[in-house]
């Protein structure tokens, strides 16, 4: 569930406190709806929802009293407060205050135009050096992300699909996977486990995305077309697991065929506990994994959180359809 | 298309000919001349070159026998005496030694070996044909000559045939472009070793040259015994056969010093694939020369990988004597403690047709390693619609590591297809973040990323057996032994 959470907050008609937040940072109570009702009729509350905003309040009593005796309800999962971030090398300001809630079991997609820091924001969730946040909290299943280092916030269960993945000469695609493999069951406590085991796990998510053996024996993305790339993002995806998986523009560079494909194979690791985020330009994803939310971002911000209909709005009136709003 | 680096001192002949030096006296047999009394005669001489040779001379076991050394022995012998008689010592001042210095070697007390360490169970690997040379001496009981084909000969210079012995003096002594280093080893080679390849054969397996270093002294003691291992590779026209040059010591980490030479020639169509390995002593100086001369539509192919030595130095030098030859170079240079590792490349093209490709790698993990790369391709007047390319890259993972590279082509045919690059650089920091990406931490992702950047050569020799061998080697090296690859 995302929150919407604007720069002026006022009353909320149905405040609800949340605060597992750091002590100094602000903290805003929440629409409770989310974390109230079921999935299944939040919609209609959200609708109703929609303009209403979270009020700034102090908060006395700790998240978990509040969810105490609501274990079947979404628990929250990803938790972005007035997130603002710079280039690290120009100290250009990308992310101008970013707020978003993901609980556990939604499909939240971002959309927005180019340069409007969408692909910013997914690689500052996951650590990557060249942007340094500036203010702003963002607690990962109640802790602070923003301490960890990359490699702990994956092993946490956060996992970033990359718009275009690196090549690495020299290293062995099936021996990159083993590495992160058994660097996450190191994490788990479980014993790791040797190439042979490891093929025998990895061989039907390898077929469940259509893709040859022989993939397993080329260096990490080297030669790799945009397709295949994509599909060993997700082929990495599905060996790693994750909580919260964020798609930087998986559909971009897919035909029809290879987006299904991958569109299948997301949806088929989709939990009522995992969550997924995904940033795209076109609708046409949104039609093979069906979002909870959609966030438009401009400039830094998420502008509007809406459902799956704010992309059909888009669609026919482009961007100025919503900035107007 | 067409680049032109001209460069006026273009036919100057690096080495000394002695014919050109009528002056100094020929000695054919033995160098009689004192400190003394060089001295003033021989403005060219260097009295610490004379006595090494007055000393190497001693040392040969046939100068107190009277026994007759075969005669392309006797050449080489004569003429390198000849030459290091007006070949000096080399210093920084000199362009081929400017970023390798060679001081190492000349404070230390050199001691020639005079005989074949008493016999060690010498283990080789038992898959391929192979010849073992222990201290420069041929261990014959450790040749192991099994499945090869009728005419092919593996051995010693004084088992040939009337025929072969009379190829090899046909091509022994005739390179004029070696230094001081190649001079030395033919003045101090007790022996040659020889591999014969006859017109037409195809040799299947490779052929495994073991030289072992085992007299050695400790670094406090300053003795630096020396040893110069000698070998000719024949192959006749459209002969085929792989060699694996691996140069160890025994275990431990003493002072010595291997002065070793290759000369390979490739008739007409023939194919010779090398396979070099330097695991020596990280106290041991090692000096080798690679000469290969290629005729008319041969095939050369060289992977190298150097892990050893305090100083170690590697001259290649390819000639092409006849169109459409073609040659690959392939090395990767390790460098984890106080060492110095040089690679001297020369390929001299001057017929049309010609490929050539060399790829130079090299990795300077300690504060005091120093990597060396000059890498000459020249590619002379006649050498039209040559295809050649030359890359080197370089990575200095410690503070004050240094690298000296100087990749050049030096372009007169105007017809011709050539590149070079060089690079030098820490690991990239967008595959660093990909590794920490997936949850692998900076340490392990930077192993596997060093790693990776030798294995695009390792990953070129022909022998998965080899392969695997120097997989493991380097890993050591690097600690990287933990990570799971599988």
């Amino acid at each position: 569930m995302a929150a919407f959470l604007p720069s002026n907050p006022s009353t909320s008609c149905c405040s609800f406190k949340f605060s597992n937040l750091p002590s100094k940072s602000h903290v805003f109570t929440l629409p409770a709806l989310p974390l109230l009702c079921r999935r299944s009729n939040y919609h209609r509350h959200h609708l109703s929802l929609n303009r209403v905003t979270a009020a700034l309040s102090a908060v006395d009593s700790p998240l978990k009293s509040s969810s105490d005796g609501q274990d079947e309800k979404s628990q929250p999962l990803l938790q972005v407060t007035g997130l603002t971030a710079v280039i690290a090398e120009s100290k250009q300001e990308i992310l101008k205050g970013v707020n978003l809630l993901v609980n556990e079991g939604e499909v939240h997609a971002i959309m927005g135009k180019n340069g409007s820091g969408k692909s910013t924001l997914s690689k500052v969730l996951v650590g990557h050096p060249d942007y340094e946040v500036t203010e702003g909290s963002v607690v990962f299943k109640g802790e602070n992300l923003l301490e960890m280092e990359p490699e702990e916030r994956s092993l946490a269960g956060l996992f970033m699909s990359f718009q275009s993945p690196v090549e690495i000469p020299g290293v062995n695609n099936i021996d990159f996977l083993h590495m992160a493999y058994n660097a996450r069951r190191r994490k788990l406590g479980q014993p790791e486990i040797g190439p042979i085991e490891f093929y025998a796990y990895l061989y039907p998510k390898l077929e469940r995305l259509s893709m040859k053996t022989d993939f397993l024996n080329r260096n990490v993305n080297e030669g790799f077309s945009g397709g295949e790339r994509k599909r060993n993002e997700i082929l990495q995806l599905a060996v790693l697991g994750a909580d919260l998986a964020i798609l930087d523009e998986i559909d971009s560079g897919l035909d029809v065929d290879a987006l299904r494909d991958v569109a299948k194979a997301v949806n088929g690791l989709l939990t009522p506990k995992n969550s997924l985020l995904m940033i795209t330009h076109y609708r046409r994803l949104l039609e093979f994994i069906k979002p909870t939310f959609i966030h438009i971002m401009e400039d830094g911000r998420i502008i509007k959180t809406g459902d799956a209909s704010i992309a059909t709005v888009l669609e026919e009136g482009g961007y100025k359809a919503i900035s107007g709003s | 298309m067409s680049a032109l680096s001209f460069s006026p001192h273009l036919h100057i002949n690096i080495n000394r000919n002695p014919k050109l030096t009528p002056k100094r006296r020929a000695k054919p047999n033995k160098i009689r001349v004192s400190l003394q009394t060089t001295f003033p005669q021989a403005t060219f001489s260097d009295p610490f070159v004379i006595q090494l040779a007055e000393s190497l001379e001693d040392s040969l076991p046939s100068s107190s026998s009277s026994l007759p050394q075969p005669l392309p022995l006797q050449k080489l012998r004569d003429s390198s005496s000849q030459t290091l008689l007006s070949t000096p010592w080399p210093s920084r001042k000199d362009e081929p030694f400017r970023f390798t210095d060679t001081s190492m070697i000349k404070s230390s007390q050199i001691q020639p070996i005079t005989r074949p360490s008493s016999s060690l169970d010498v283990s080789t690997d038992a898959q391929f044909p192979s010849l073992v040379l222990i201290d420069g001496f041929i261990q014959n009981s450790a040749l192991n000559l099994s499945n090869l084909p009728d005419g092919v000969y593996v051995g010693s210079l004084l088992g040939v045939s009337d025929g072969i012995m009379k190829r090899v003096s046909d091509f022994i002594s005739e390179f004029q472009c070696g230094d001081l280093f190649w001079s030395i080893n033919g003045m101090g080679a007790p022996d040659l070793g020889v591999i014969y390849v006859p017109a037409g054969c195809k040799v299947e397996n490779p052929i495994y040259l073991k030289y072992l270093s085992v007299e050695g002294g400790n670094v406090d003691s300053k003795k630096l015994p020396i040893s110069n291992p000698r070998v000719v590779v024949l192959v006749e026209e459209g002969g085929e056969v792989g060699i694996i040059e691996e140069f160890v010591g025994k275990e431990g980490n003493d002072c010595y010093w291997a002065n070793s030479v290759l000369e390979v020639v490739i008739g007409k169509g023939g194919k010779v694939r090398h396979s070099y390995l330097q695991n020596q002593s990280l106290n041991a100086a090692h000096i080798k020369w690679t000469a290969v001369r290629q005729e008319t539509a041969s095939g050369y192919e060289l992977v190298e990988v150097s892990t050893g030595g305090k100083l170690s130095r590697h001259n290649v030098h390819v000639q092409q004597l006849g169109p459409d030859t073609e040659t690959e170079l392939s090395s990767f240079h390790l460098l984890v403690s106080d060492q110095t590792q040089d690679l001297h490349s020369r390929l001299l093209l001057d017929h049309p047709r010609g490929y050539c490709r060399q790829l130079h790698k090299c990795i300077v993990a300690h504060s005091l390693g120093q990597a060396v790369f000059d890498g000459n391709v020249k590619v002379n007047r006649y050498a039209q619609q040559t295809d050649a390319g030359q890359l080197t890259r370089s990575l200095l993972l410690e503070p004050r590591a240094t690298v000296n590279v100087k990749p050049n082509l030096q372009i007169i045919a105007d017809d011709v297809k050539c590149s070079h690059g060089a690079a030098i650089s820490d690991l990239e920091e967008s595959q660093l973040f990909y590794f920490q990406a997936r949850g692998i931490d900076l340490e392990t992702a930077r192993k596997a990323l060093v790693f990776s950047f030798g294995a695009e050569v390792i990953e070129r020799f022909p022998y998965p057996s080899i392969r695997n061998q120097v997989v493991s080697h380097v890993k050591n090296l690097m600690g990287t032994t933990d990570v799971s690859f599988s």
